[in-house]
């Protein structure tokens, strides 16, 4: 292997970002494939068997991974896009909810702050540091904003962006005991709890207990979303200064 | 596909000009997201078009975070001092906030369906 990369040819190549492109792509479609194997299992979310080639494949070619960050600056581009995007599925499910909108408004604004303010404060409890703090702040909202947010509150994009995903396979993960716990059998709560705490990975989640559940989890992760990201900027200064 | 493009693009530069204009310290996608948002609810001619570019680029969101969210591996030696907290912070923190907002959601949709009728309240 080794030997091959030193040919002129590949040794050029690997420094393209075609090649960051492909592997990418490759990854993501190797994922998809084990994801559907599984069964949907959250454990093989596409988010953590396709970061295992990559893992493997960078340090073996000797492409170091922030010139593999360049080389998919395309892919990374897209997540404006995307998150520009959400506006079309809240649109299309706001209508959906309407006589419930008052108590569902008044959960977001609850436990949209109870998401963000128990990782902060756990994490600033165990002494990390603001770098930590600012990633670990927006968790719970869809990786787009996620890491726009991330970068108000001076956090580490790629932190962010892992904190994000982990997030969301624990609240896919931890649902269905949480709910035979507490004796839950809305669907309206199922949904919205889910998309509210583990936005898309736990929207997925929600699908497969109703449809209803899923397009309350996707509202939830719409408004989550969009609420953090019009809250964390203006609260970030102040909660900066008092964990001095 | 293109048109949707083409509208999402768009919505995200006047997001990026509106936040030049007033120096809001909000990320300019979100700005877009909700322009695009206020678009749609007014009817605007044409912009149920972003449908299929929007489901596109939603549908494969892993595919477009997985590229950063790999770091969090290869530079482990940046993050490990803070182990501990980055665990018990994103395993406990989710887990503590998916019950509390379960039970709130318990709490004020029982009182809701209640005072409706409980016409929409789905059990078993």
């Amino acid at each position: 292997m080794a030997e091959l990369m030193h040919t002129p040819l590949l040794g050029e190549l690997l420094h393209t970002p075609l090649f960051g492109l492909l592997l990418t792509l490759a990854s993501y479609r190797f994922a998809q494939w084990a994801y559907a194997k599984s069964n949907s299992l959250a454990l093989f979310h596409p988010f953590i068997v396709a970061a295992i080639p990559v893992i493997i494949v960078l340090p073996l070619v000797g492409v170091p991974y922030e010139e593999y960050r360049e080389q998919t600056a395309l892919i990374s581009f897209l997540l404006g896009p995307a998150t520009v995007a959400l506006a079309w599925p809240l649109y299309r499910q706001l209508h959906t909810v309407r006589s419930v909108w008052r108590p569902l408004l008044i959960t977001v604004v609850i436990g949209a702050a109870l998401a963000s303010g128990l990782a902060v404060g756990l994490a600033w409890w165990l002494g990390a540091p603001e770098t930590v703090v600012g990633s670990l702040a927006p968790k719970s909202i869809t990786t787009p904003i996620a890491i726009e947010v991330a970068r108000v509150t001076n956090g580490d994009v790629s932190l962010a962006a892992g904190a994000v995903a982990i997030t969301g396979i624990v609240g896919a993960l931890a649902a269905g005991p949480v709910f035979r716990l507490l004796r839950v059998e809305d669907d309206r709560i199922r949904g919205f709890a889910l998309g509210l705490v583990a936005h898309a990975i736990g929207t997925a989640r929600a699908f497969e207990f109703s449809e209803k559940a899923g397009a309350f989890g996707g509202l939830a992760l719409g408004l989550t979303g969009l609420l953090t990201a019009l809250a964390l900027p203006w609260i970030w200064p102040w909660v900066s200064s008092l964990m001095g | 596909m293109i048109d949707g493009l083409l509208i999402l693009l768009l919505f995200q530069f006047l997001g990026e000009v509106l936040i030049h204009l007033t120096g809001l310290p909000l990320p300019a996608p979100v700005v877009g997201m909700i322009l695009l948002l206020f678009a749609l609810m007014l009817g605007a001619p044409g912009m149920d078009k972003v449908s299929e570019a929007a489901g596109a680029l939603i549908r494969h969101i892993t595919l477009l975070i997985f590229p950063l969210g790999v770091g969090i591996v290869l530079q482990w030696h940046r993050y490990q001092d803070n182990a501990l907290a980055l665990a018990v912070s994103v395993v406990f923190g989710t887990l503590i906030a998916l019950v509390l907002v379960t039970l709130l959601l318990k709490v004020l949709l029982r009182r809701s369906s209640h005072g409706s009728g409980g016409g929409d309240s789905h059990h078993g």
